[in-house]
C-alpha cells in the first residue's frame, strides 16, 4: 500500500502553517498504525494529524481529520449547540464543582453560558489548570461526548484553557418540566412531595412539580447541603437531569437552589394515554374503604384495615386498576369512582346493590365492569405518577375516517 | 450516579410489562422464529415477527368462528379467530382457568378481544411450526372495536415495515436472517386490503 499521498497531504497542511515535517516520518507513522495496529487509513491520517498538532500546538481540527483541511482552531460554540462528537471551542462560567468520582478525573462539575450548561471533566492526565467555581474560562480544544444520552465535554492535554477576567452576567434560563431533557437543567417549581429517604446517604427525595408536570428530585448527603421545605417554590438552577428505564430525575447536588416567594399551580404531570385494556386487576370494581379519618385505604375482605384493623363501618368505592395497552408501551391505570361510572354506566349505587343483593356479591360488579371496559379502547387523562396514570377523565377512542383515509393512502400509496 | 439510579429502580419496581404488539393473523402466521430473551427459567419467550419485532405478548380482536372443547382429563379450549387477513389459532387450557372459562361461556360467532402470548409449536419433527396463541384474557366486543383494532394494527404493520427498510436494530437484522425469503412490503398489501374491508 502507498502512503506517500497521505503522508504528502499532512505534510503539505503543515507547511501551511509554517511547520516543516518529513513526509518520510509521516509515512512511516502511518505505516505503522495501517499495517502493524490494522487502523483504517481515514483515522490514520487523522491521528497522525492531531499527533503532530500537538507537537506544534497547534489547536486539533476537528473529527473531520486531514479533510477539513485550513489551519483553523476548533469551531466556537455556544454550550447549548455543543453535539456529541464535536471538538469545540467555549466561553463559559464554573457554576458547580463535583468530588471527583475516579483518580483518573482531576475535576468535573458543570460550565455554563447564556445558551446553556454541560456536564464537563477534566482527566488527571490533562494537567489542566484547576478552574473555580463562579469564574469565567475559555475552553478550547475540548471533545463534547455522549454518556448514556448525556452530552459532557472533556477537557484532555490538547486542551487549553484560559481564564477570563471580566465576570459577565448570566442568567440560566428556567424550562418547564415537561421540557427537561437528560443533561442539565433549570427549573422553578414547587415541592410537592417528601418521600422517605430510601437510602442512608440520601438527604432527601421527593417529587418537585410546576404548572407543566412532576419530576422526582433527591439530594445526597454532603456538607452544606439542605432540604427543601415541603410546600414551597424554589429556582432551581443547574441541577443535573439523569435518564433510568425511560424517565427523568433531578439530583440537586450541583445545583443553586434559592427560595422564592410565591406559589405555583401545579400540574400532575397530565398525561394522556391511549390504547387498549388488557388487563383488569384483581382489587377493581367496588371496594371497601376504612372510616378512619385521613386514612381511607382499601379494606380486606373481612373489613380489615392494614392500619385501624377492623373496620365494620366502612365506606363503598369504585375503582379500575389496569394495564392500556398502546402496543409499544403499557401504562399502569387507576380509574377512580366517577370515571368508572362513566365509563362502565355502573354508579356507586348500582354496584352497591350488586354487592348486596348478588349471589356472587362485589365479584359479580368486577366482572360486570371487566366484561364492559376489557379489550375496548380508551385514552385516559390524568396525573402521571411513579408510571402509575391516575385517571381523572376518559372517553372511549372514536372511529375516525379521516385516519382511516390516511392509512389506507399510506398503505396503498407507497406500494 | 450508579447508585441513586439503582436506587430509583428498586423504590418504584423497575418491572415493566410486556407491551402487547398488535399483528394481523396473515403476518403472524409467518413466523418460524422463537427465542428466550436471557438464561433464567422465567425468562421471557419471544416470537419474531417477520417485519422484524419481537412479541411475547399480542392483542388482537376479531370473529371467534369455532371453538372447541378437547382432553379428557386436561381440559382445554381451542378456538379460531378471523381477522380480514386470516384466522388465529388460539387456546386455553387449566392453566388459564378464567381465559378457558370465558372462552367456554362465549357462543361463536362473536367479535372478541383476546390477549395472549404467541408459540410456536410442531405436530411433529417434520411438519413446519404452528402458530397459537395462549389466551390470557378473553372478552366479547363491539365491531366498533374490531374496526379500531383493524386501524391500529394497520398502522403499527405500516410503521414496522418502514422501520424494516430503514433499521438497523437487532430484531429487524434478525428477521431479514431468519425470513430471507419474505419482503415485508407484502405485509402493506395485506394492511391496504384489511383496511379497505372497513365500510364507512
Amino acid at each position: 500500500m502507498d502512503f506517500s499521498e497521505a503522508a504528502d497531504r499532512i505534510s503539505r497542511k503543515f507547511q501551511k502553517s509554517g511547520q516543516t515535517v518529513d513526509p518520510k516520518k509521516i509515512e512511516g507513522k502511518l505505516r505503522r498504525l495501517i499495517e502493524e495496529f490494522g487502523v483504517q487509513p481515514s483515522e490514520a491520517e487523522r491521528s497522525v494529524t492531531n499527533e503532530l498538532n500537538k507537537e506544534f500546538n497547534i489547536p486539533a481540527m476537528g473529527t473531520g481529520g486531514g479533510a477539513s483541511g485550513g489551519g483553523g482552531g476548533t469551531a466556537e460554540k455556544k454550550i447549548a449547540d455543543a453535539a456529541p462528537g464535536e471538538w469545540v471551542t467555549i466561553e463559559g462560567k464554573i457554576v458547580a464543582l463535583a468530588a471527583p468520582a475516579s483518580p483518573a478525573i482531576a475535576q468535573g462539575g458543570i460550565i455554563a453560558d447564556e445558551s446553556g450548561a454541560i456536564r464537563f471533566v477534566a482527566w488527571a492526565k490533562a494537567n489542566a489548570p484547576a478552574m473555580a467555581q463562579g469564574s469565567w474560562y475559555r475552553i478550547e480544544s475540548a471533545v463534547v461526548d455522549e454518556f448514556k444520552g448525556i452530552a459532557s465535554l472533556k477537557i484532555h492535554s490538547g486542551t487549553t484553557i484560559k481564564e477570563i477576567d471580566d465576570d459577565r452576567a448570566l442568567m440560566p434560563n428556567t424550562v418547564p418540566i415537561t421540557g427537561l431533557h437528560p443533561g442539565i437543567g433549570s427549573i422553578r417549581a414547587k415541592v410537592v412531595q417528601e418521600w422517605d429517604a430510601s437510602h442512608e446517604r440520601m438527604l432527601q427525595s421527593g417529587l418537585l412539580g410546576d404548572e407543566t408536570g412532576t419530576i422526582k428530585f433527591v439530594i445526597w448527603k454532603e456538607p452544606g447541603k439542605e432540604s427543601l421545605a415541603p410546600g414551597s417554590v424554589y429556582n432551581i438552577f443547574y441541577a443535573l437531569v439523569d435518564e433510568y428505564n425511560g424517565r427523568l430525575s433531578l439530583n440537586l447536588n450541583t445545583a443553586m437552589i434559592m427560595q422564592e416567594e410565591g406559589d405555583i399551580a401545579v400540574s400532575g404531570g397530565e398525561a394522556a394515554v391511549s390504547g387498549a385494556i388488557v388487563h383488569v386487576a384483581p382489587g377493581s370494581g367496588i371496594i371497601k374503604r376504612c372510616p378512619v379519618e385521613g386514612c381511607n385505604r382499601a379494606l380486606s375482605r373481612q373489613n380489615y384495615c392494614p392500619v385501624h384493623e377492623i373496620q365494620p363501618k366502612f365506606t363503598y368505592d369504585l375503582r379500575i386498576k389496569g394495564w392500556l395497552d398502546d402496543g409499544e408501551k403499557t401504562h399502569s391505570v387507576l380509574l377512580q369512582r366517577d370515571v368508572v361510572e362513566s365509563l362502565t354506566g355502573i354508579s356507586l349505587d348500582a354496584a352497591k346493590e350488586i354487592a348486596e343483593n348478588n349471589p356472587l356479591g362485589m365479584d359479580e360488579v368486577f366482572l360486570q365492569m371487566r366484561d364492559k371496559v376489557l379489550g375496548r379502547y380508551i385514552t385516559c387523562h390524568g396525573r402521571e405518577i411513579d408510571n402509575r396514570v391516575l385517571v381523572n377523565k376518559c372517553e372511549r377512542v372514536a372511529f375516525e375516517s379521516g385516519k382511516h383515509a390516511a392509512l389506507l393512502n399510506r398503505a396503498g400509496g407507497a406500494s | 450516579m450508579s447508585t441513586p439510579a439503582r436506587e430509583m429502580g428498586r423504590k418504584d419496581g423497575s418491572f415493566e410489562r410486556e407491551p402487547a404488539r398488535r399483528v394481523f393473523a396473515s403476518e403472524l402466521r409467518e413466523c418460524r422464529y422463537q427465542f428466550k430473551d436471557g438464561e433464567e427459567e422465567k425468562s421471557p419467550t419471544f416470537v419474531l415477527l417477520p417485519t422484524g419485532e419481537r412479541c411475547n405478548r399480542i392483542f388482537i380482536v376479531g370473529t371467534l368462528t369455532e371453538k372447541q372443547r378437547q382432553g379428557d382429563q386436561n381440559i382445554f379450549y381451542r378456538g379460531r379467530i378471523v381477522d380480514p387477513t386470516g384466522t388465529f389459532f388460539i387456546m386455553a387450557g387449566s392453566y388459564q382457568p378464567e381465559a378457558m372459562q370465558q372462552l367456554a361461556k362465549i357462543e361463536t360467532p362473536a367479535f372478541v378481544a383476546v390477549i395472549g402470548k404467541p408459540s410456536l409449536y410442531r405436530k411433529d419433527e417434520a411438519s413446519t411450526p404452528m402458530v397459537s396463541v395462549r389466551v390470557e384474557s378473553i372478552n366479547i366486543v363491539d365491531k366498533a372495536t374490531r374496526d379500531l383494532w383493524v386501524l391500529d394494527t394497520a398502522e403499527r404493520t405500516l410503521d414496522r415495515i418502514d422501520e424494516f427498510a430503514v433499521g438497523t436494530g437487532p430484531d429487524v437484522v434478525k428477521a431479514k436472517e431468519q425470513y430471507p425469503t419474505i419482503d415485508p412490503v407484502t405485509f402493506r398489501k395485506i394492511a391496504y386490503d384489511a383496511l379497505a374491508q372497513i365500510k364507512m
